[in-house]
């Protein structure tokens, strides 16, 4: 089954999120924040990455750059989540080279959703 | 100096002198030419006398040729100092006796003696012939010599009287004059000074005295009148004046007045500006504060719901639902809330795109369908044959009518509810007309004012009975009106309600100017082509050969006929040859651009109407936009996304414009989905 990077410092959410896709029988793997998040992302190569972007340090969408500078994680999947619901943050998200975003709090039917899509699309146009 | 230039006082002297003087003078002159005729007569009648008396006495002496004699009767003349010589001449005209005064002397013959005319004037002399009888015989001739002497003393002597006398006539004459003239030239120099001292100090108030009842006088009448004239006209105008003066004191103080209440509004403007904005910004803070903790709530009463689910545990699934219901309405609040702040505080872009309004419909009644049955509703749509596509916000447009017809399923109980599209033409304008009526309670009249301001619900029971924030219609007007269109009701207490939104056909944005030619709404519906070797065709524009590859595979999976194109020029050429249904365009190309081949695209009217789909890694959307372009994808490209939008423009090159009647009952497969679409309509 896929596995799953979550990067998300909220400690409610990330549990709640992990738990929820767990149950949808997803290997979640967790990280609190940027750093962690872009070391995860490194080390074990997950097929999608959920990154919250106002994270402490360096924001999702530093680290979304990051991975997708690099190319050993430039394949990887993220989605973006946001609390802010402007649509300049979704600009801003698919600048910074996420392939898809969502808002928080998470629809988590329309979230798995996203997250099939992406699986399903190995490769992107 | 002239005459006529001198003062009238010395031209009535000088006129009076010289009237004067030249009758004196007339009158002297005659009377001495009269004069001196009277005495030239008078001594010429003295020496004819005195010829005569001495002729007489010296006949005797002449007949007898007596010359002692007659010499000695001349010599009595010694005793007329005028006569300065005399002579007597015999009939042969031979001088007889003489006599002769101081060295003068006569000829020895008679001069010519006129017989008429017994005297002449020779020079200065005066002389007479006188024949001398005796008995009647003419015995000689007496010739005597006066001289004018006598005459000519006269003649000075009266010339020097009559001068003396005018000259002292003549300063008579002007002593009188200096007098007299005063009369005249009196009154005129008082006029004068009179006139002189009203001009010089502008004092109306002096007035000439009048003298005399003549001319002169009614002058000075008339002046005077004029002087009151101009007088009364002064004070009436220094009165003027004096209010003008006044006004304008006034006016500058209100005007000052005003301007101080200007800069107190506008200050005043900008504070309530700076209020609203920080009303705004903390709405704004407030709802994605409030969004964290709702996040946790919605969550894990799902999560619980899935778990209870599994262990089947249907109390707990039914209290879930319900935590989950109002967890997700106070998040349809918060979104309300926060899409109007946002707007209030001017950060709510349009992102016009054009879309098919009879999908954008079945989508919204989709959604609708649990609200439409709650009530048991029935809900009809109307539309019409010409109504297609539109350009405008889908997203807005579609939460307008949602929160519309949700409205009138919120407050109709088993009645009908309709919605009627239709396009009008109204100021050379296409407009789209979205008419949504109930059978429900309807609104009174009072409430219809507030009817579009935020938190305004028509009657705070409502609140109570129907919930809702009541911001569902302030947010719908603020997107008609961002969208430049119109919203309207009419409605009757207890009889239902008629809301009338009217968009244009083709909404414009500053950043979306105006279109070539040819791309004018009703070209807008791709409906009919001229050739039908496109009909589902997609042109792929890009000269990446990966790219054209990836897209031809994809597209075709999709059952399109995919013709790809290495370069600009090459795409315009199959273009106009394929006439294809849809064109995507990449922007970064060698040679000419994409953005060159979509402007030649729109500038074409027979290719304008091709919806042209943007895929680039040029993050310019506006730029796109604004070139008419229909969408912007950027790469890489979600298969998904692209997917949905060809099959959305094959949808709408098929769809033939007739009434749809959608089904009341409409499969519910993706209703979880949807709904959440319609709470969350932020979701591109």
């Amino acid at each position: 089954m896929a596995r799953i990077l979550l990067v998300e410092d909220n400690e409610m959410n990330r549990d709640m999120l992990s738990r929820r896709l767990q149950r949808k029988g997803y290997t979640v793997l967790i990280a609190h924040d940027g750093e962690q998040g872009l070391a995860k992302a490194c080390s074990e190569i997950p097929d999608l990455i959920l990154m919250d972007i106002s994270l402490p340090f360096i924001d999702g969408y530093e680290v979304t750059r990051r991975l997708k500078a690099n190319p050993r994680t430039r394949h990887i999947p993220v989605i973006a989540l946001t609390a802010h619901a402007l649509l300049t943050d979704r600009d801003k998200a698919l600048k910074a080279g996420c392939n898809d975003y969502d808002t928080k709090p998470v629809d988590f039917g329309r979230l798995t959703e996203k997250i099939e899509n992406l699986l399903v699309n190995e490769k992107t146009l | 100096m002239k005459f006529q230039d001198l003062s009238i006082k010395r031209k009535l002297i000088l006129m009076t002198m010289l009237t004067s003087s030249i009758a004196l003078l007339l009158s002297s002159a005659s009377f001495l030419i009269y004069d001196l005729i009277s005495f030239r007569n008078l001594l010429t009648h003295d020496l004819t006398t005195q010829a005569q008396i001495i002729g007489y006495n010296s006949a005797a002496a002449m007949a007898f040729k007596d010359e002692p004699a007659a010499t000695a009767t001349l010599s009595a003349l010694t005793a007329k100092g005028d006569i300065v010589s005399a002579a007597l001449y015999s009939p042969n005209g031979q001088m007889f006796a003489h006599y002769f005064r101081g060295g003068k002397t006569l000829p020895d013959t008679l001069p010519t003696c006129s017989a008429q005319k017994p005297y002449r004037f020779e020079g200065q002399y005066l002389e007479v012939c006188h024949d001398v009888a005796l008995n009647g015989d003419r015995v000689g001739t007496l010739f005597l010599q006066s001289d004018m002497r006598q005459w000519s003393m006269r003649a000075r002597r009266y010339a020097t009287i009559c001068l003396v006398f005018a000259l002292v006539s003549v300063f008579f004459a002007f002593l009188v004059s200096s007098k007299l003239q005063k009369v005249i030239s009196g009154p005129i120099m008082h006029l004068e000074d009179t006139m002189k001292m009203v001009s010089a100090n502008k004092n109306y108030e002096v007035r000439a005295v009048k003298s005399y009842s003549d001319e002169i006088g009614s002058l000075i009448d008339g002046f005077n009148a004029m002087l009151s004239d101009i007088q009364q006209r002064d004070g009436a105008l220094r009165g003027a004046n004096d209010e003008l003066q006044m006004r304008t004191l006034e006016l500058e103080e209100e005007v000052s007045q005003r301007k101080q209440a200007q800069e107190e509004l506008l200050n005043a403007k900008h504070v309530a500006e700076e209020a609203s904005r920080a009303k705004s910004i903390f709405l704004a803070n407030m709802s994605h504060e409030l969004r964290t903790p709702l996040n946790a709530i919605i969550g894990y009463s799902e999560m619980l719901e899935e778990e209870a689910r599994d262990s089947e545990d249907a109390d707990h699934i039914r209290d879930l639902q319900k935590i989950q219901f109002a967890g997700k309405h106070l998040l349809s609040l918060i979104n309300d809330v926060l899409d109007l702040s946002k707007i209030e505080a001017g950060k709510m872009p349009l992102h016009l795109e054009t879309f098919d309004v009879r999908l954008m419909t079945a989508e919204i009644i989709t959604t609708l369908q649990p609200a439409i049955e709650k009530n048991q509703n029935n809900l009809r749509v109307r539309m019409a044959d010409e109504v297609s596509s539109m350009r405008a916000d889908v997203t807005k447009v579609r939460q307008i009518l949602f929160n519309l017809l949700s409205n009138a399923c919120k407050f109709t109980d088993h009645g009908t509810i309709s919605l009627d599209i239709e396009r009008k033409l109204e100021n050379d304008q296409d407009w789209i007309r979205f008419q949504v009526s109930d059978t429900g309670i309807g609104i009174a009249p009072k409430q219809r004012d507030n009817l579009f301001k935020e938190f305004a619900q028509a009657d705070t029971s409502i609140a109570r009975k129907y919930g809702g924030t009541g911001l569902g219609l302030a947010i719908s007007y603020k997107f008609v009106q961002l969208m430049k269109g119109r919203i309207g009701v009419e409605s009757e207490l207890g009889r239902g309600a008629t809301f009338t939104i009217e968009l244009p056909v083709q909404v414009r944005t500053e950043a979306d100017p105006v279109r070539p030619e040819g791309s004018t709404s009703d070209s807008l519906a791709p409906t009919s082509s001229p050739a039908n070797t496109g009909q589902d065709t997609i042109l792929v524009i890009d000269d990446d050969a990966a790219v054209r590859d990836l897209m031809s595979r994809f597209l075709s999976k999709l059952d399109f006929n995919v013709v790809a194109a290495r370069s600009a020029e090459e795409g315009l050429r199959l273009a106009s040859q394929l006439r294809p249904l849809i064109i995507t365009l990449d922007v970064v190309m060698p040679g000419r651009d994409g953005w060159w081949v979509l402007n030649q695209l729109k500038a074409d009217p027979a290719l304008s109407q091709i919806p042209v789909v943007m895929v680039t890694i040029v993050d310019n959307e506006a730029m796109g936009i604004s070139l008419g372009a229909a969408n912007y994808l950027i790469k890489p490209v979600q298969r998904e996304r692209l997917a949905d939008l060809v099959q959305k423009y094959r949808v709408m090159r098929s769809t033939e414009p007739k009434t749809i009647k959608i089904p009341v009952s409409i499969s519910h497969s993706r209703k979880g989905q949807e709904q959440t679409e319609a709470h969350n309509p932020r979701r591109r």
